[in-house]
């Protein structure tokens, strides 16, 4: 099981490959991630795959919301623990 | 939704100049019209999953990978039913928002020219994913898409924008998925059944690829001199990632709990880096890839994806 911290450090690792012409050092764990264009839709499938992979349990796509995905503090509080409904 | 500042008239006569394609390939639809329900005569009453091909082997997701050589046979013919259940999922799920944006463009007035042939294109696909969900419904199950979109995710673009991305995004996902077809359809280890729907699919969309050709071309030539350079940049970034996305759709950690494999999403992950598995997908990508560098609308290959 992966601690909350190596969840984080994944997604902002990952999120720098898809946004690798902007500044690193931009990006906090509040950073609204699609809303500043770091994210395009089409990365969604590959982030949801990223997830789940972190957090070892499937995620239902139909219960999916915006907000689920703005910033990585988002993503940690609804996908982190895989306990949590998905 | 706007439209951005293509002129009108050069759009409608690029479009106008499909004319006699579209022509061509309303009247080889006509003369091939299908009836699902009654093409494929006989489904089996039942398959047998660890005893019969369903996959090519060398098309499996794991073929190549260090996982590959430690699976026993039952296990590989195993993976290939359900990796064919996935395959058949993809194109449903392809299919489902294929259909949906060639309804919505149907009799649109800047679009008239090329509407005689979405008809067929839109039936078709209808038919395809019939056959598709046939065997998914008797044999397997429908495997989930995690291909998703939500409007606030600032993806609003102008009109010319969105017709030209999703047309070139069809062409991308039918061109990587007639490679499959084809090689599969020719493949006498399969079982009559995967061999038949194989074969169908690439027979029909052998059209779907000619228009789809025609009609990208035609758009970006209209529209790209309008639209600039960070737009064009933009574009080209969506269609990289878009071959990333269409292509993690192979590796399902689902098809990897149904064949009985541990961490299914491990391996997800390292058969996607496996050197055989990235030079596979370079290979299948390898026409449509040259095609988009041939014709301007890719500057590179798109790297992430292989």
């Amino acid at each position: 099981m992966r601690s909350e911290q190596e969840i984080r450090d994944s997604l902002r690792s990952w999120v720098l490959t898809k946004a690798a012409d902007r500044d690193s050092a931009a990006i906090t764990d509040q950073t609204a991630l699609f809303e500043e264009r770091y994210l395009r839709s089409v990365h969604l499938p590959e982030l949801l795959l990223l997830l789940e992979r972190l957090r070892g349990a499937p995620i239902d796509v139909e219960d999916l919301n915006p907000g689920d995905f703005r910033d990585i503090d988002s993503m940690v509080l609804r996908f982190g623990n895989a306990g949590a409904t998905p | 939704m706007s439209t951005s500042n293509v002129p009108k008239a050069q759009l409608a006569e690029a479009l106008a100049s499909l004319g006699p394609t579209v022509s061509r390939l309303s009247h080889l639809s006509q003369r091939s019209y299908q009836n699902p329900y009654t093409e494929l005569q006989v489904w089996p009453a039942e398959v047998r999953p660890e005893q019969e091909w369903f996959s090519s082997p060398e098309y499996l997701s794991l073929y190549g990978t260090e996982y590959w050589e430690r699976l026993d046979e039952p296990t590989r013919c195993r993976l290939a039913f359900h990796e064919a259940a996935n395959f058949y999922s993809l194109n449903i799920h392809g299919e489902k928002s294929l259909m949906q944006g060639l309804a919505e463009r149907l009799y649109r007035k800047d679009l008239l020219d090329v509407s005689e042939y979405l008809h067929h294109f839109l039936d078709e696909e209808n038919k395809h994913s019939i056959y598709f969900g046939g065997f998914c419904t008797r044999y397997s199950r429908v495997y989930r898409s995690r291909q998703f979109s939500f409007e606030e995710s600032h993806d609003s673009r102008p009109r010319d924008i969105e017709d030209f991305l999703f047309f070139a995004k069809t062409m991308v996902f039918e061109e990587i998925v007639d490679n499959y077809n084809w090689v599969q359809s020719r493949d006498s280890r399969l079982h009559p059944v995967a061999r038949f729907i194989n074969h169908n699919h690439h027979f029909e969309e052998s059209r779907h690829l000619i228009f789809g050709r025609r009609l990208v071309t035609a758009l970006w030539e209209a529209c790209a001199p309008s639209w600039g350079e960070d737009t064009v940049a933009e574009l080209r970034g969506y269609l990289r990632q878009y071959f990333t996305a269409s292509w993690r759709e192979y590796y399902n950690p689902d098809v990897y709990a149904d064949a009985g494999l541990e961490d299914p999403w491990e391996i997800a992950e390292r058969a996607w880096s496996a050197p055989a598995q990235r030079e596979h997908r370079r290979e299948v990508s390898r026409k449509v890839v040259g095609f988009l560098i041939s014709t301007g609308i890719l500057d590179k290959e798109p790297a992430d994806a292989f």
